[in-house]
């Protein structure tokens, strides 16, 4: 209540000070007539009595002045002048003021712009209830590497969920494609089956319908199907009355029971959900790990505390059925810290390269700033002897720098509606699913908090600096000075150390967006060993029910491979199960070599798992180190043969005799065949974040049938217009079936590295503001040192100094902040890129080619900041210079 | 006749909230008022009281409000407010508290 009265009476000063004021001198002079009159009934003439009132009262305008200063009304009337001197002084000098705001509004949206990145990926990527509490659960079976190799075996899945007390809940669930349709009309879409308490564990409820009950998971009883609300509206037009309608799934007929809100789309934006029926077989297994698993954590229960209960959970296990269960260690990794295990660091990196910028544009400010006020020292000293304090004066300062950041942040904001707009388009829509939150970029209230309390640092940080630049001033020395005024020692040597700062973080800031830019310049061609170029990738999904046995899968794709490779302009056709650059890691597979027995089950080799047809490696290019590829000759009735890739067969046979070899997939007493190795065949990277010699073994098509391929052809020309050909050879041999995933392989690959290709292009562009800004810093404060010195060197010209000796002296100076600089900076940036280098795996390496370069560039930008001010002060005759003030 | 004491500082304000307690009262009753009940010990500095007036009233201690004065002319009478009556006790007590020890140090001392 006092602070709204307070409130009410300060305004009421300040809008109505008219009237306060007539308020005041009345009640004065009704005080003053009082004591007048109390005296003159004392007895004494009316001149006496007035002059004695006046006298015990005291100087009546000085105690109005002090009135005035008790309703507070000169602190505000004087801050608003102070803002008002502000604008003017910016429109005085626009260029200065578009500068100094532009540089501020560069770095502060340059912040906002990433933090909202970061606010929607890393902080916000699902709107779960108590996110934190969630978390993906898998069995490390120490050879996995990357996020699509986190599987459970629905077994261990079971025991786990009925025997802890971690979670309050856990479910499984797994990926399956799905014809949607009937005959004629198949379309292709991607479905998740899980199990009935999914959406609960996940804590979300339709918005439509209802949810699996967990009779459904039952074969038989689970044939109902959740749709996305994108499913809903795309395929169905967003008919209302859908529930209960059915719709046909691979054959068989499904009814919808309920349809998601808008904005789920766990795990990637699937079109459907159907409930994970397992055969009594599947339920029981403990060897495929075939399971992905969620669970939410009871509440008090951290991940740490989870994590010791699994360890035991596995040890359990691994007693308990040592055949299946040994080496495998039950995880548990938060989701929000799964999706970005592997760019998280990136995305700091990112984050605190866009701070950097700002401390340079801040650096740069405070200098232009500064050197502003050695132009108005003389201002300053006037105002200083006319009785203005040094918190009045530091209200002036603050006032105006905070001018300038409030006006920077807004250009700011305004600026980074449309910079977040050009990053949420960056990226392929089609890719935007592997990144969860990229579509939630945007400007919301968390980054304008942000941007405001950024501006707000920004502007009180220059103030208090310039405050304390400026807090000796001594009136009666500067105003008897003539001219330009003067820089003291130490005032030189703060801006020194502004242009030494600016150099180390230009260097810093380089170094690093130099070594990620050309990390990610690697990456774009890290697919190598084969060749992308006119390749054309289709994947073909056979319908189990149809095609249940391996004669019909077999025929149908031989007849397709045929059917294709006589399309004019193919030059080969091809299958295999997993093409470069999916995105998808390669299925993992234990082998053993015959032979060489493995002496504990953790100790068996593993390798990466590839199916192919013959054709495989000419279409895509990969060369032949030893032995044969395959050949239509490697049929089902023929002996078993495997090709295996350079990497493989220099880590189990480093002296190169692999070919003849055998070796069989699992364990040695398995009743999995023998494979006899014939081809040895270059390395290929399968995806950006896998390592290149990774073992691989390929098996051929005909000996180990899938339904799931993907088709590759090698074409003479475009290879996209050969797309429709292939989908008519289809259509005539199974009108049932439908293409997915239609593409050229060059595409694939821009598309898959898309994030972390925009990643070294933000960088980049940090790199250049970096350089740009420093560069303008240096020769700024340079060439008005050397401006300074124009009366110095006209005397020495004028004495007969040589004008080289002149040129090496000023530019020495410039060299020698340079260089501190530069000696502070390259330790630095070394410690920082061998940080870097060990955070983001493998794509920044450290490279002292690229500190060189940059230092030697850092160099050459102050000797140019250096020369063509003193240049000018050296060309100027000294007659001129010496009348110079 | 010894010269009036000056107030000791910071305790105009204690004096003004207590001589208003009552029953509001322009600024030239209060200094008289002061003066009265003092004894002519406290002499208020008269055109010092009106500053004092308006910071209480800005901290929201007291508040004005115009009326007729004894002798028919407009005059700003200052009353208590409802923070400003808690204000004074507080004041008061920690007044007299300390009047009392500093009574003690200089019997005892």
């Amino acid at each position: 209540m006092r602070w709204l009265r307070s409130i009410s009476n300060r305004l009421r000063n300040l809008f109505r000070k008219d009237v306060v004021e007539r308020e005041t001198d009345q009640e004065l002079r009704f005080h003053l007539e009082r004591q007048i009159a109390l005296h003159a009934a004392a007895g004494i003439s009316p001149e006496e009595a007035r002059r004695a009132a006046l006298l015990e009262f005291g100087g009546v305008e000085q105690f109005k002045e002090e009135c005035r200063e008790a309703r507070g009304v000169n602190r505000i009337e004087s801050l608003l002048a102070d803002v008002r001197y502000g604008f003017r002084s910016l429109r005085k000098s626009p260029g200065f003021a578009i500068v100094s705001v532009l540089t501020l509004a560069l770095g502060i949206g340059a912040n906002t712009a990433i933090f909202s990145m970061v606010n929607a990926l890393l902080l916000h990527p699902y709107n779960f209830r108590d996110l934190d509490s969630l978390a993906r659960v898998w069995e490390d079976r120490g050879i996995d590497e990357g996020y699509d190799a986190r599987y459970i075996a629905p077994a261990d899945a079971d025991d786990l969920r009925s025997s802890n007390g971690i979670f309050e809940g856990l479910t499984t669930y797994r990926f399956q494609s799905f014809g949607l349709g009937t005959e004629g009309d198949v379309q292709p879409i991607l479905g998740c089956t899980v199990s009935a308490n999914f959406f609960d564990v996940l804590a979300v409820t339709p918005a439509a319908g209802r949810l699996f009950s967990a009779a459904e998971e039952q074969t038989g009883a689970d044939q109902v199907a959740i749709l996305s609300y994108g499913s809903w509206q795309r395929r169905f037009g967003g008919d209302p009355q859908l529930l209960g309608e059915t719709i046909s799934l691979n054959g068989r007929v499904y009814t919808v029971v309920g349809i998601m809100p808008k904005d789920f789309d766990y795990p990637v934006p699937v079109e459907l959900w159907v409930p994970l029926a397992l055969t009594p077989a599947e339920k029981v297994d403990r060897t495929q790990l075939s399971l992905n698993a969620l669970a939410r954590l009871k509440s008090g229960v951290s991940v740490s505390q989870a994590s010791a209960v699994l360890a035991s959970f596995s040890h359990r296990l691994e007693q308990e059925y040592p055949k299946t269960n040994a080496g495998r260690a039950t995880t548990l990794l938060q989701l929000r810290k799964e999706l970005y295990m592997f760019t998280l660091p990136l995305f700091l990196l990112l984050q605190a390269a866009a701070g950097f910028v700002l401390l340079l544009a801040c650096a740069n400010l405070a200098n232009l700033v500064f050197a502003r006020m050695i132009g108005r020292q003389r201002e300053i000293a006037l105002r200083a002897a006319l009785g203005a304090s040094r918190s009045r004066l530091g209200q002036l300062f603050l006032s105006e720098t905070l001018l300038y950041s409030t006006t920077a942040g807004v250009v700011a904001i305004a600026a980074s509606f449309a910079s977040v707009r050009a990053l949420r388009t960056s990226i392929p829509v089609g890719w935007t699913k592997w990144v969860p939150g990229w579509d939630g970029i945007r400007i919301d209230s968390s980054d304008l908090a942000f941007t405001i309390l950024a501006a707000g640092g920004v502007g009180l940080f220059l103030g208090l600096a310039t405050m304390l630049h400026t807090s000796r001033v001594e009136p009666n020395k500067t105003l008897k000075e003539t001219g330009t005024g003067t820089v003291t020692r130490a005032k030189r040597r703060v801006r020194s150390a502004l242009v030494v700062a600016q150099v180390m973080i230009a260097l810093i800031l380089l170094v690093c967006a130099g070594q990620t830019i050309q990390g990610f310049v690697r990456l774009a061609n890290v697919y190598q060993g084969f060749q992308p170029a006119s390749v054309l990738k289709i994947e073909i999904s056979l319908p189990e029910k149809v095609y249940a046995d391996n004669v019909k899968i077999t025929n149908f794709y031989q007849q397709l491979l045929r059917g294709t490779t006589s399309l004019p302009g193919v030059q080969h056709a091809s299958l295999v199960t997993n093409p470069p650059a999916s995105n998808v890691d390669n299925e993992t597979t234990f082998f053993s070599i015959e032979g060489q027995p493995a002496l504990k089950a953790s100790e068996t080799p593993s390798a990466d798992l590839q199916i192919a047809s013959p054709d495989f490696f000419d279409t895509l290019r990969i060369s032949s180190v030893a032995g044969r590829t395959f050949s239509d000759a490697d049929n089902a009735d023929a002996a078993r043969v495997a090709v295996i890739n350079r990497g493989m067969a220099m880590r189990f046979w480093p002296k190169g005799n692999a070919l003849g070899h055998r070796i069989k997939l699992g364990a040695a007493d398995s009743t999995e065949p023998w494979l006899t190795i014939v081809g040895v065949v270059g390395d290929v990277r399968q995806n950006w974040w896998n390592p290149v010699t990774r073992p691989v073994i390929y098996k051929p098509f005909v000996q180990s049938p899938q339904r799931s391929m993907t088709l590759l052809l090698r074409t003479t020309s475009n290879p996209t217009s050969y797309a429709s050909g292939v989908r008519d050879i289809v259509r005539q041999m199974d009108p049932g079936i439908a293409l997915r995933g239609v593409n050229t392989l060059e595409e694939e690959i821009a598309d898959s590295i898309a994030i972390v290709r925009i990643m070294g292009i933000l960088m980049g562009i940090f790199g250049l503001v970096a350089l740009a800004l420093s560069s303008i810093g240096v020769y700024g404060v340079l060439s008005e040192s050397v401006a300074q010195r124009t009366h110095e060197i006209g005397i020495r010209l004028a004495l007969g100094a040589n004008p080289r000796d002149l040129m090496k002296l000023i530019l020495g100076q410039a060299l020698k902040l340079t260089a501190i600089g530069l000696a502070i900076a390259v330790p630095c940036a070394v410690a920082i890129s061998w940080t870097m280098a060990s955070m983001i795996f493998g794509v920044v390496t450290v490279d002292f080619a690229i500190l060189a370069g940059f230092t030697a560039l850092l160099l050459l930008v102050a000797l140019g900041a250096g020369y063509l001010p003193a240049r000018r002060a050296i060309g100027v005759d000294p007659v001129v210079s010496l009348r110079y003030e | 006749m010894s010269k009036p004491t000056d107030l000791v500082q910071g305790t105009l304000d204690l004096l003004i909230l207590k001589t208003i307690a009552l029953e509001p009262m322009h600024g030239w009753a209060i200094a008289q008022r002061i003066r009265q009940v003092s004894k002519d010990v406290l002499q208020v500095n008269q055109g010092a009281l009106y500053p004092a007036l308006h910071r209480l009233e800005q901290q929201g201690w007291i508040e004005a409000e115009w009326g007729e004065s004894e002798n028919n002319r407009r005059a700003k009478y200052y009353s208590l407010t409802k923070s400003g009556k808690k204000y004074l006790q507080s004041e008061q007590a920690n007044w007299e508290r300390l009047a009392a020890a500093i009574g003690l140090v200089l019997k005892t001392a």
